[in-house]
């Protein structure tokens, strides 16, 4: 697998500044001979990002993997070293066929997930999507310190817009493309810079 | 103090309607040619195809649910049909699968399963979509 940097240089819009989003342009031109894929949204509801997505979607599967990381009990504290609960924050996840999905939306989830539960939680995101399914992920680079709590959301196909800012600091080192590379067993990893701070992650299965 | 408890809206459609009140738990089949207000318990189906069912803040559904319009304030856990729209508001909790014409889902609201939109009068069926070929990134 290779990650590949790309060469465009976007901002993305912080609130009510849609910007348009190399990624996402990316991910729909990609996407386009398939009228009607099936789709996961494991992001906060956001009723933007679900009016987009349901006019181009077959399915669209949503299971909210970001809110419930704020949850106590995900983390089982009996033990002298907590012990994040993966298998909680997976229930999460809506009922989905292996390898039926063909985008994933998962936004900045791999950045506020324990590092711990990280090789489990894509693993089992990358069972549902089938050959050629696209990951869609935002990423922060080291530079960017808070901004755990901004929510994201989709202002038509291509427009992406942080909610606010987002005040509350990243509870884990920044991410690397290699890491994410590593962490899959298959599949390309694909990013987007942009100048806010996020890098636009695409992961090709 | 004001009081702004969420409560339900008035069914819509100027007909006649029904309530399941707070104290009420139910479990059976229940069907009706007219406008349903959930706001006790209730376990099983539901059938109100030509009308509307709203689950109150305090409703509790366990069930599978077809009406023409269906608005959930409340907790649902079964599959929704509704052949105009599905409206799930900002204190709804909702487990299952949905299939309509149109479905908005309020932020803050609780929604786990998948939704379907039934286009031109039918769900498009896993099978009509074509495979997906690997492309090089």
């Amino acid at each position: 697998m290779q990650a590949r940097p790309g060469r465009s240089d976007t901002g993305i819009g912080s609130q009510n500044a849609p910007a348009s989003s190399f990624g996402l342009r990316w991910l729909w031109e990609y996407a386009q001979d398939i009228p009607r894929p099936y789709v996961l949204d494991c992001g906060p509801i956001r009723s933007a990002t679900l009016n987009v997505l349901l006019g181009r979607s077959g399915r669209l599967y949503r299971g909210d993997l970001i809110s419930p990381l704020k949850r106590p009990e995900l983390w089982d504290r009996t033990r002298k070293t907590p012990v994040f609960r993966t298998e909680l924050l997976l229930a999460e996840l809506p009922s989905v066929a292996p390898s039926s999905l063909s985008i994933v939306f998962c936004w900045q989830l791999l950045d506020l997930l324990p590092r711990e539960a990280l090789a489990d939680v894509l693993l089992q995101i990358h069972k549902l999507m089938e050959t050629g399914a696209v990951l869609f992920c935002l990423l922060r680079e080291p530079r960017l310190e808070t901004g755990a709590d901004c929510l994201w959301q989709l202002d038509g196909l291509t427009g992406l817009t942080r909610t606010h800012d987002g005040m509350a600091a990243f509870p884990y080192p920044a991410l690397s493309n290699r890491e994410i590379d590593r962490l899959l067993p298959t599949g390309s990893v694909k990013t987007f810079l942009t100048r806010s701070g996020w890098r636009e992650v695409l992961v090709v299965k | 103090m004001a009081d702004v408890t969420p409560r339900p809206p008035a069914p819509s459609s100027g007909q006649a309607s029904s309530t399941l009140g707070r104290s009420m738990s139910i479990k059976g089949e229940l069907s009706a040619k007219e406008d349903l207000v959930i706001e006790g318990q209730f376990e099983g189906t539901i059938d109100v195809a030509e009308n509307t069912v709203t689950v109150g803040p305090q409703g509790q559904v366990k069930s599978e649910i077809r009406a023409r319009q269906v608005i959930v304030h409340g907790s649902v856990n079964g599959k929704i049909s509704a052949r105009e729209k599905i409206d799930i508001r900002r204190t709804g909790n909702v487990t299952g699968d949905l299939q309509a014409a149109g479905v908005a889902i309020e932020d803050g609201a609780y929604f786990k399963g998948s939704i379907e939109i039934l286009r031109e009068g039918r769900a498009e069926s896993a099978q009509a979509r074509p495979a997906v070929s690997q492309r090089a990134s």
